[in-house]
């Protein structure tokens, strides 16, 4: 009898062992996770970063609340990743493998954020984003933004014709330019309508004008060059370079030779449609780009290559940014 | 030539409590557990989550490189996988029920599958998928999940230990290399056996249950399949078995009668230790790629090589090697089979040795990740011990090849040995084991190369 009733209390001492390893021990996990969290005051989001093509961000969508401030824990296992939200003001450039970067952000606006690597971590790098949704706070707000102008203006990116027939045959400047000391007529001198022109288009407008029939051709296109870039400040310039080095150098090439490493093995793009262009555009080609409006060049950015491989880098920048980043390439055909 | 430890009085009274070998397999599944949970619900990163770091770094670890090694079986001993279903079967955790009393169906395993053919097909499928399933959290907590619930279901209908015995695909190849360890469990006299007629070790008693391994102790000649489960050190009542310190590898001397299952365990083992020295630590990240890339095209032509491999390639030039010493000497009656299965004893120290060597190269490389991970099992931030902020340092990376050489010289030295002493217990001239010396020759300069690259 003795002997059973030992039985039975190691019995149920081992089954009380057995119910701390499988249910107390999770449950001290899960609450202690919990207690954590309501101590920190903040959600706590874990975003993992790999490769694209093991699978870029998990998750690679967020649901946040306006006014909620949540904690991104960003790791990486594999190479080192950056992470950019622009719309949130996050820029985190270094994500080392096996280490954890943490960022608070309190969306106080509704709606949708977009956010990306910044950095090469493989030739698909460019596929590596996300979308991070917020609602709630005020009701969403109709979107009261005005499409872009392109759309506006009823631009086909693709069926525009894109060669200049007069092209430089030197290199325009601009000190040069806004040296002559013309009065530009007012499509010039209004950005909203230059956008809409094209260098080449603005080259022959100057050039029918007979008040600048003393000017020689590489005068007018001095003055052409000078029209183009005499708002650019070097601040915004500056950013379009560090924006350029992150996400367009990669293809184009830093010098904008479309010659970039991840740019070579395009795939096979012209064998689906021999329309298609054989590579990352030439900013340095004057034919190409000066037959080109911003406009035109801001919906490619916003638009992204539709098949060539280039990602809509646009929805990541500010409208300024934008502006910037078309002046930026400016720069490849326009010298000081 | 042998001690044994098990007649020291106090290791006498450990392995005779009922509480060790439970309190361990309790250690075990809580750490199980851990795995799981952090499989399911922890950071996806690989190298920050329990379940990875801690399941294929720190017990891969200590199962190829200490237990497997110098104490064969134990870990079977310990494994919490089929503890449950085990439980369950009992009705009981630690105190057995009066004369050992078992609820389940009982019912038999069939006759045609009591080999390790099930173990080696289980073993394939998670090889072929390992470069996923280590990796991936969530993939291991669904392996280790599917283990234990076909544990369970296996003991509910199948009598004692089915599952460790016929299924457990990790149970295979400890089976097969615990043959090398220098502890066995055998009886000190069979004389007694044959005298005591209720054979309690087989049948059980009120002091514990008989064998879960469905082995009958007093016949074992070979480690393979008793899990060391000490429960017939508690059940003979005659004091007749005994955990032994012997010399290394004493079951492969006896070097025929072995079984072609057993045989294909060791090529497998080897096909796999070359296959996964090749793709993960290979210098080839396409290869690696590719193996993670399951679905692709790219992915079933690795399958498809990876199973020709194990199943036909290796297996096909090891019958050529055996088929070529048969044509240097014909030994007397002896089939093929019988000598191709006799013959992969050799694979065993060979295959151990790689299996070593491979694990020394990633082990001793990631081991300090489960430093960070101790502290932040699950990746959640947490600093417990705080021990989270202690950085990757791969140990003794310089030094890793000088153990690496020397371990699969061992191997290679012990598989020669085996080959030539197989050629004589067969009647053969010792010429006959040169093409299966070749063989295992190859075998290492490929995989030393693979290690010096
Ligand atoms: S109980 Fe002991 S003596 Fe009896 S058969 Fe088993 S090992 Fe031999
Ligand atoms: S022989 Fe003994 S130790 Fe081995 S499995 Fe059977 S009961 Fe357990």
């Amino acid at each position: 009898m003795k002997h059973v009733r030992s039985r039975i209390k190691e019995e149920l001492f081992a089954l009380g062992v057995v119910l701390v390893v499988l249910v107390a021990f999770p449950a001290g996990i899960f609450g202690y996770q919990a207690w954590r969290t309501a101590s920190a005051g903040v959600k706590i989001v874990e975003i993992v970063a790999r490769a694209p093509e093991q699978g870029g961000f998990s998750p690679d969508r967020l649901s946040l609340r306006v006014g909620e401030t949540v904690r991104l824990r960003i790791s990486s296992p594999d190479v080192v990743h950056g992470l950019t939200i622009p719309g949130l003001g996050v820029n985190v450039n270094d994500i080392y493998p096996g280490k954890v970067v943490e960022v608070d952000v309190t969306p106080d606006k509704p709606g949708r954020y977009a956010f990306a690597c910044t950095r090469w971590c493989s030739v698909d790098h460019w596929r590596m984003r996300g979308v991070i949704e917020v609602t709630g706070g005020s009701p969403p707000v109709i979107a009261t933004t005005e499409p872009p102008l392109f759309q506006q203006l009823g631009i086909d990116l693709d069926a525009m014709p894109h060669e200049a027939h007069a092209t430089p045959n030197a290199t325009p400047s601009i000190s040069v330019g806004a040296a002559l000391n013309v009065a530009l007529p007012q499509d010039l001198t209004d950005p909203a309508t230059r956008r809409t022109l094209a260098p080449a288009g603005a080259f022959d407008n100057l050039r029918a004008d007979p008040a600048n029939a003393a000017l020689s051709d590489a005068d007018v296109w001095n003055l052409v060059a000078w029209a183009w870039m005499k708002d650019v400040s070097p601040t915004a310039l500056a950013r379009a370079a560090t924006l350029y080095a992150r996400d367009c150098a990669a293809c184009h090439g830093p010098d904008g030779k479309g010659k970039g490493p991840a740019g070579l093995n395009l795939p096979g793009m012209q064998k689906m449609d021999p329309a298609m262009p054989s590579g990352p555009a030439d900013f340095t080609d004057p034919a190409h780009m000066l037959a080109a409006s911003d406009v035109l060049l801001q919906g490619k950015l916003l638009r992204g290559g539709m098949g060539t491989g280039m990602p809509e880098f646009g929805s990541l920048y500010t409208d300024e940014e934008q502006w910037a980043m078309i002046a930026y390439l400016r720069t490849f055909l326009f010298a000081k | 030539m042998r001690y044994a430890i098990s007649d020291v009085p106090i290791i006498k009274r450990m392995l005779r409590s009922r509480w060790l070998q439970w309190s361990l397999t309790a250690l075990t599944l809580l750490f199980f557990v851990l795995a799981i949970i952090a499989g399911l619900v922890g950071t996806p990163a690989g190298n920050r989550n329990f379940g990875i770091v801690f399941v294929w770094i720190v017990w891969w670890a200590l199962l190829i490189l200490l237990l497997l090694p110098f104490a064969g079986r134990l870990w079977c001993g310990v494994c919490p996988i089929p503890a449950p279903g085990e439980w369950l079967q009992r009705r009981a955790l630690v105190q057995p029920r009066p004369g050992g009393k078992l609820y389940t169906l009982g019912k038999q395993w069939p006759r045609a599958l009591r080999n390790i053919w099930l173990q080696n097909v289980g073993f394939l499928g998670v090889a072929l998928f390992s470069t996923v399933i280590l990796t991936t959290p969530l993939a291991t907590a669904l392996v280790l999940l599917g283990f234990m619930i076909v544990a369970i279901g296996t003991s509910l209908v199948f009598e004692r230990r089915t599952f460790c015995r016929y299924l457990c695909p990790v149970g295979g190849f400890i089976g097969l290399y615990s043959q090398i360890a220098p502890i066995e469990l055998r009886v000190k006299d069979t004389a007694i056996c044959a005298g005591h007629t209720e054979k309690t070790c087989y049948t059980g008693s009120d002091e514990g249950y008989g064998c879960p391994w469905l082995v009958f102790p007093g016949g074992l000649t070979n480690n393979m399949s008793c899990g060391l489960c000490t429960e017939c050190l508690k059940t003979c009542t005659r004091d007749n078995i005994a955990l032994f310190v012997r010399q290394p590898g004493a079951d492969l001397l006896k070097t025929t009668g072995h079984k072609l299952d057993e045989a294909y365990k060791g090529l497998i083992m080897l096909a796999c230790a070359f296959i996964y020295s090749t793709v993960l630590i290979g210098p080839w990240g396409v290869l690696k790629e590719t193996a993670r890339a399951v679905g692709t095209p790219g992915w079933f032509a690795y399958a498809g090589i990876f199973l020709a491999l194990n199943l036909a390639i290796l297996p096909g030039l090891f019958w050529l090697a055996v088929r070529g010493g048969q044509w240097i000497s014909q030994p007397a009656q002896t089939t093929m089979r019988k000598l191709f299965s006799d013959y992969a004893a050799t694979l065993v120290p060979l295959g151990l040795t790689a299996w070593i060597a491979f694990s020394l190269s990633f082990v001793l490389v990631n081991f300090s990740y489960a430093w960070s991970v101790l502290s932040d099992p699950l990746g959640w931030g947490w600093n417990l011990l705080g021990t989270v902020g202690l950085k990757w340092t791969p140990y003794i990376p310089g030094l890793i090849p000088y153990l690496q050489v020397p371990v699969l010289l061992i191997g290679l030295t012990a598989a020669i040995a085996l080959a030539l002493r197989t050629a004589r217990q067969h009647g053969q001239t010792p010429w006959a084991a040169a093409p299966v010396t070749v063989f295992c020759t190859a075998a290492t300069l490929g995989l030393l190369g693979l290690y010096l690259a």
